[in-house]
């Protein structure tokens, strides 16, 4: 049984050679796979995006990487804005082919800090990783978390579901005549306890 | 970002919105059709020029198609072109046109097919018809005898769709067979499809398909539909339930490997330690 997921990244070239003025609005609102490009100087993989044009790099927590993701790579750019400062990050994880299949996880978070004139600053005590004063905050956002469970409940559920709409592999009239059962045994468990009680 | 100074000739501009119909999924011809049209801003170009596109999509889908005054259906499929917008229904043994883009069948004339190939593929249509009746809630079946390259072959296709775009879902499964009566032990080759897209505020689409090849001996036309229609049974049980077992391995294995549900420690990370333990570590290093 071979499973195909489609990456839409020639699809999206196919447009814009078809009508090249929707190219800046297509690339701004559809996700490709991230890329991995290789720093020689850290000996290190990073990730690239619309984001690290301009803005530093910066490597993000890696706890939360490893115990989420066991591996992969990830990659943080951060940005100043007039009230706060703005960041993407982004994890890619690609699963190791064993077990004959194939595929990859990629993570694009935008997140927006904004510091209200007035509120305390974090203390400088020389350590140049201030981000790490809104760690918890960025971290207890578990929107990954719920997109996860989402993919694997309601869409490989739902998409399994379908295909057995298609196609049984029980006879269907044997199908219908276990529902015409099911439903005689509920009706008359539903009398019973209206009996007792 | 790269500049597209040169604009793209109508024939390759063409030859991208055909692409792009040929991979409509089940049940989005029209909107993908739609979307390319305004894309390309020439109806007469993209009528013209993406014709066989439309052909295409069709026969490559196993379309179903019904005669006005029939309850039954038959199927585009390559097999059945007669050319000229035409195809046979060999259940009927008639020929009639169909206009790919309404989906429309009309103009039915009489249309023998292969006469000695006749018994054979009646007796494989019936068993076949019988078959799809107990596994597919909205099953079609067409059965053709023909000869290609010399040898007297049988070609079974059977599709079963549903499509809810209401529900954000639309899915098909097509599959077909084929063997040859020359030999005494034929080969049976099929081919077995499964698509299904949902897109309910997001995307997924499962495409799947699978080869399958057994022996079957040739005897009688009645004996031997009923060992084909036994394979076919067989085959596309253990597919289905393939595609179901493997839904699962997916969750436990794959997906998990890629993200997983919750840390290796079994509980969600605590963000106050780990911020302290990094403070912690650069107060030491500082």
């Amino acid at each position: 049984v071979r499973v195909i997921v489609r990456v839409c990244a020639c699809d999206c070239v196919r447009v814009i050679v078809c009508v090249p003025s929707l190219c800046e609005d297509l690339l701004s609102s559809v996700d490709q796979p991230l890329k991995i490009a290789r720093d020689k100087v850290v000996g290190k993989d990073y990730l690239l995006c619309d984001y690290n044009r301009d803005g530093d790099s910066y490597r993000c927590s890696t706890e939360y990487r490893d115990l989420y993701f066991e591996g992969g790579v990830s990659s943080v750019y951060l940005w100043d804005l007039d009230h706060g400062f703005a960041g993407v990050i982004l994890i890619k994880k690609a699963g190791d082919g064993s077990k004959k299949i194939k595929g990859c996880w990629d993570s694009i978070h935008v997140v927006e800090v904004q510091v209200r004139a007035g509120a305390p600053l974090p203390v400088q005590t020389g350590i140049n990783n201030v981000n790490c004063f809104y760690l918890p905050n960025l971290g207890n956002m578990d929107m990954e978390n719920k997109i996860r469970s989402t993919l694997n409940e309601i869409y490989f559920g739902k998409t399994k579901d379908i295909v057995n709409g298609l196609r049984s592999v029980q006879m269907l009239a044997d199908k219908s005549k276990q529902e015409a059962l099911k439903n005689d045994l509920m009706q008359v468990l539903s009398q019973r306890s209206k009996q007792q009680s | 970002m790269a500049d597209f100074e040169e604009q793209l000739s109508d024939e390759e501009k063409v030859r991208i919105a055909a692409n792009f119909i040929i991979h409509a999924p089940p049940g989005e011809f029209n909107e993908v059709f739609n979307d390319v049209r305004l894309l390309l801003n020439s109806d007469n170009l993209l009528r013209e020029g993406a014709a066989q596109a439309f052909a295409q999509y069709n026969m490559d889908q196993f379309t179903p198609a019904k005669l006005d005054g029939s309850e039954d259906q038959v199927l585009i499929t390559e097999h059945g072109d007669l050319g000229h917008g035409r195809f046979f229904d060999p259940r009927k043994k008639q020929s009639f046109k169909f206009d790919h883009l309404r989906k429309e069948a009309s103009e039915p004339q009489s249309h023998e097919g292969e006469v000695a190939l006749r018994p054979w593929r009646d007796a494989c249509d019936e068993a076949l018809r019988a078959y799809v009746k107990d596994h597919y809630p909205t099953g079609v079946c067409t059965v053709y005898g023909k000869t290609i390259d010399g040898q007297q072959t049988i070609i079974a296709c059977i599709e079963g769709h549903q499509f809810q775009p209401k529900n954000f879902w639309n899915g098909r499964c097509r599959s077909e067979w084929k063997f040859t009566i020359s030999q005494p032990t034929a080969q049976v080759v099929g081919v077995l499809k499964i698509q299904v897209h949902y897109y309910e505020d997001g995307n997924v689409q499962l495409v799947s398909h699978k080869d399958v090849q057994e022996s079957l001996i040739i005897s009688n036309e009645v004996q031997t539909a009923k060992e084909f229609v036994k394979i076919i049974e067989n085959a596309e049980n253990e597919y289905q339930t393939a595609i179901t077992e493997n839904y699962q391995t997916m969750s436990d294995t794959t997906f998990k490997a890629l993200r997983r549900q919750l840390p290796v420690t079994r509980t969600k990370i605590d963000w106050n330690k780990i911020l302290s333990y990094k403070i912690g570590k650069e107060m030491q290093n500082a």
